[in-house]
């Protein structure tokens, strides 16, 4: 590991080719950059969801801390190659001032040539990605809505800011869900009626299983609104002979129950975020059903149609606390940056 | 009507299987406790099993409820790749069942089949079910007649699948071979049979398709104009351990160039497939092992061997006739090496290095496409003495990766070329929790998916190469080499006389 502190860009990058080249036999393929837009109390955990990731889907990883910004410009860069972050080499990157909000002019020469560029944010989701520049320049991009103050509102803003390749780990963390209720239907021709789902009120993983089941079966699903349970509860499905099917949580496991069978128990583990994103970098082309999903959670159409590239838009969060309004916008990265 | 809720775009969903059982005969052997009971943990952890998923558990022994149970979850925990979670256990293990009986017990089936029966009335399985022979060949006579018997095998009168996987050896010649085939798809239907080959359950092996049917940089050299050898390299660093009896009766050449050397070749040799579908996949393959040459002279273009006492990674190893239930007198191989041929246009003239052995310096199974040499070399002669053959070698296992070998300048101020090989490894994933090769086939039986399983017509072919060597080869006896050799000097031999040398692997 190299640490440099009070560095720039340019030491980053020497220092991590350095790195690579010293140790040897360590390279090994790479299937992507992943770039982690992170708080600095979560960068551990940024961390070892990446390592977890990683194992997976060997990728360079470049976490970025920004903060202060209004102090003096200042990167400070922490460089690692094999050891504790197992197969990924990871360049930890802490930015302060001016400096942190261009954090692009640091990462993009770190960006391993002609791979993929995956961004995710394990903090707030941006209201806007355009005004991330390490959103643009992403093929991929992951948020966490389950990080906002008000998730299924966060959910509702990622609609209206869709683009193709944007996903969000609320959806991810319903796919052990998805798999139990759409194999109940493998081996029956009924027809779905409706649906029911009890789950907290602003739970974004029962909203995304309502824009789901909207999506797939042209239904209206109930969302039965419950301070029972911190997470979603039950997904129930009420078929036209009659049957019904419903799969409820009960710590680590779901209740499988159909009617006219014996209930049943399967598995249903809350996963760490590192599972949850190596299942994310395994397909690096846009998610139509998530869109699907998502669009109808929102009541928005046709998010698959938007055009899958971004353009930056700049944006001083400094300039709009003194101005006390939002701030004009240029377009693109050579548009004005203060 | 599809199901609604799956479509081609949602990769995330997985492939689960219906509701179904698998029966395991021979639950408590070998095999069961390493690697059966173990992927169906696994597999059940992953949640890639269907509720309503039961696991019959047949034997000879007298065991109680409780035996089964301790010997299961012994052998779940200690095999298990994914993490150990009680209640996922706990879960499973409630929808086991032990059944015992011995394999001519006509009454132990008979309450097998009503088992059968009763999970369609109580768990919702429509009479699927997958045997898994888990058991020595010599029974699996004796069991096939049973299922046929009982009708367990039916699918129609069962009103669900009936698949049934057999384990290798398939047979001990083409002849028995055949028979036990026959005796297979008699009873179940040929499509309901899945032999396994866990070689093709990896993925590095699966790998070898893609790598070369999905880039377009490998395709155009992959023949004779370029191509000058290719060596398959199956080592072993152990002995036979507690195999004696059935290995003293087969040998090398039955136990494992038959079915994963020659599948490796065959994966390495055929041509492009249509699709991906298991037809066609097999299709590819069968032409390759029926285009498969031996030697003109099989004396010289083959080595058997067999291991003398020795050292292997610093430990003492006895002898192959020292061994605990081996005759002294012993001519079994533990080690052949054979030149074989492929006859079509492609490979004409290429030579196939295929050697096995046991008591190797250390486990290795590779690949190695060994390239011509450039036609021209503009160089001084001493400037590209270190120069070798271009080499792409597929490294099976361990450290599973793809290796490139090629000629680069030697820094300095002189013109001086060397070998240098550039050298990918897969992420951890490939070794670590990437699902073993058993959880992966597993599955493919219980979903009906048969790309991964040889057929019975590749299995007779690969007797076919097989059953004139044994012949050649009797009366003989095998080379001496040392533990922890590469080898008898004859099979170096065998390279030097046609200019060629092994890859050290």
């Amino acid at each position: 590991m190299i640490g440099l502190w009070d560095t720039t860009g340019n030491e980053v990058v020497k220092a991590l080719a350095a790195e690579r080249r010293s140790a040897g036999g360590v390279a090994s393929g790479l299937a992507l950059t992943l770039i982690a837009v992170v708080e600095e109390k979560k960068v551990r955990e940024a961390e070892a969801a990446a390592t977890i990731a990683a194992s997976a889907h060997p990728c360079r990883l470049l976490i970025v801390v920004r903060s202060d910004l209004e102090g003096r410009s200042r990167l400070d860069a922490e460089i690692v190659v094999g050891g504790r972050l197992g197969p990924a080499e990871a360049v930890v990157m802490r930015m302060y001032g001016r400096l942190a909000l261009h954090a692009e002019s640091v990462v993009m020469p770190l960006l391993a040539p002609d791979v993929p560029v995956v961004t995710w944010w394990h903090s707030e989701p941006p209201d806007i990605i355009a005004n991330d520049f390490l959103g643009v320049v992403a093929d991929r991009r992951i948020t966490d809505s389950k990080l906002a103050p008000d998730p299924v509102a966060a959910l509702r803003q990622r609609a209206k800011d869709y683009a193709p390749g944007d996903t969000d780990l609320t959806w991810t963390r319903i796919t052990l869900w998805r798999t139990l209720v759409a194999g109940a239907f493998d081996t029956t021709e009924e027809r779905v009626t409706g649906a029911l789902i009890v789950a907290p009120l602003n739970d974004p993983t029962a909203a995304l299983m309502q824009g789901w089941l909207k999506s797939r079966l042209g239904i209206d699903p109930v969302w039965e609104h419950t301070d029972r349970s911190p997470r979603m509860h039950s997904v129930e499905l009420q078929c036209a002979n009659g049957d019904c099917v419903r799969v409820t949580r009960d710590e680590g496991t779901a209740l499988f129950s159909r009617t006219g069978q014996e209930d049943r128990y399967m598995p249903l583990p809350k996963r760490p975020v590192g599972d949850e994103l190596a299942e994310e970098l395994r397909r690096l082309d846009p998610d139509q059903i998530y869109g699907e999903a998502l669009g109808a959670l929102a009541g928005v159409a046709g998010l698959d149609s938007k055009p899958a590239m971004r353009v930056h838009v700049w944006k001083d969060p400094m300039q709009a606390e003194r101005a006390g309004e939002a701030s004009g916008a240029f377009a693109g990265p050579g548009g004005s940056a203060g | 009507m599809g199901n609604p809720l799956r479509t081609a775009q949602d990769r995330r969903l997985p492939r689960i299987p219906e509701p179904c059982a698998l029966v395991i005969f021979g639950v408590t052997g070998d095999l069961s406790r390493k690697k059966l009971i173990p992927a169906v943990y696994d597999l059940a952890n992953r949640g890639l099993l269907p509720p309503g998923f039961v696991v019959l558990g047949f034997a000879r022994r007298d065991w109680g409820d409780g035996d089964f149970e301790s010997l299961a979850y012994e052998a779940a925990k200690k095999g298990a790749r994914t993490p150990w979670r009680e209640d996922v256990w706990t879960r499973l293990a409630s929808q086991f069942q032990f059944v015992p009986g011995s394999f001519d017990d006509d009454a132990a089936f008979d309450h097998l089949a009503t088992t059968l029966d009763d999970l369609r009335e109580r768990n919702g399985i429509a009479g699927n079910a997958a045997f898994y022979f888990s058991i020595p060949p010599a029974a699996f006579p004796l069991v096939l007649n049973q299922l046929a018997r009982t009708g367990m095998a039916d699918n129609a009168k069962s009103g669900g699948w009936r698949r049934v996987v057999v384990e290798k050896p398939f047979g001990n010649d083409l002849k028995t071979a055949m028979a036990l085939n026959k005796l297979v798809d008699e009873v179940f239907t040929p499509a309901d049979v899945f032999r396994i080959d866990h070689y093709l359950g990896k993925e590095t092996v699966q790998n070898i398709l893609a790598l070369r049917f999905a880039n377009n940089l490998f395709e155009p050299v992959w023949n004779s104009k370029y191509v000058d050898s290719v060596q398959i390299t199956m080592a072993e660093d152990v002995g036979i351990g507690t195999r004696a009896a059935f290995y003293d009766a087969s040998g090398a050449a039955r136990d494992v160039l038959q079915n994963h050397l020659l599948q490796l070749l065959a994966l390495v040799g055929m041509e492009e497939p249509t699709s991906f579908d298991p037809n066609d996949v097999r299709a590819e393959k069968l032409k390759v092992l029926k285009a498969i040459s031996l030697p003109a002279d099989i004396a010289k273009g083959s080595v058997r061997g067999q291991y003398l006492p020795g050292w292997v990674a610093g430990e003492r190893a006895v002898g192959y006739l020292e061994e605990a239930n081996i005759p002294p007198d012993s001519t079994t191989e533990t080690y052949v090496a054979v030149r074989l041929g492929i006859q079509n246009r492609r490979w004409a003239e290429v030579p196939f290095f295929v050697r096995v052995g046991k008591r190797m310096p250390r486990r290795v199974t590779e690949i190695a496409i060994m390239f011509k040499k450039a036609p021209h070399l503009p160089f001084d002669p001493a400037d590209v003495e270190m120069l070798g053959n271009n080499q792409l070698v597929i490294r099976v296992q361990p450290d599973e990766g793809v290796v490139l070998k090629f000629g680069s300048k030697v820094p300095g101020t002189t013109m001086e070329v060397r070998d240098i090989a550039m050298d990918f490894q897969y992420g951890e994933a490939f070794t670590e929790s990437s699902p073993e090769a058993y959880e992966r086939l597993v599955l493919d039986v219980l979903v009906g998916d048969r790309t991964l399983f040889p057929d019975a017509a590749e299995i007779e072919q690969s007797w076919r190469v097989i059953d004139p060597l044994e012949a050649a080869w009797a009366g003989t006896k095998p080379e001496p080499y040392r533990s922890g050799e590469w080898g008898p000097r004859a099979s170096d031999e065998m390279l030097a006389r046609e200019g060629r040398a092994w890859r050290r692997a």
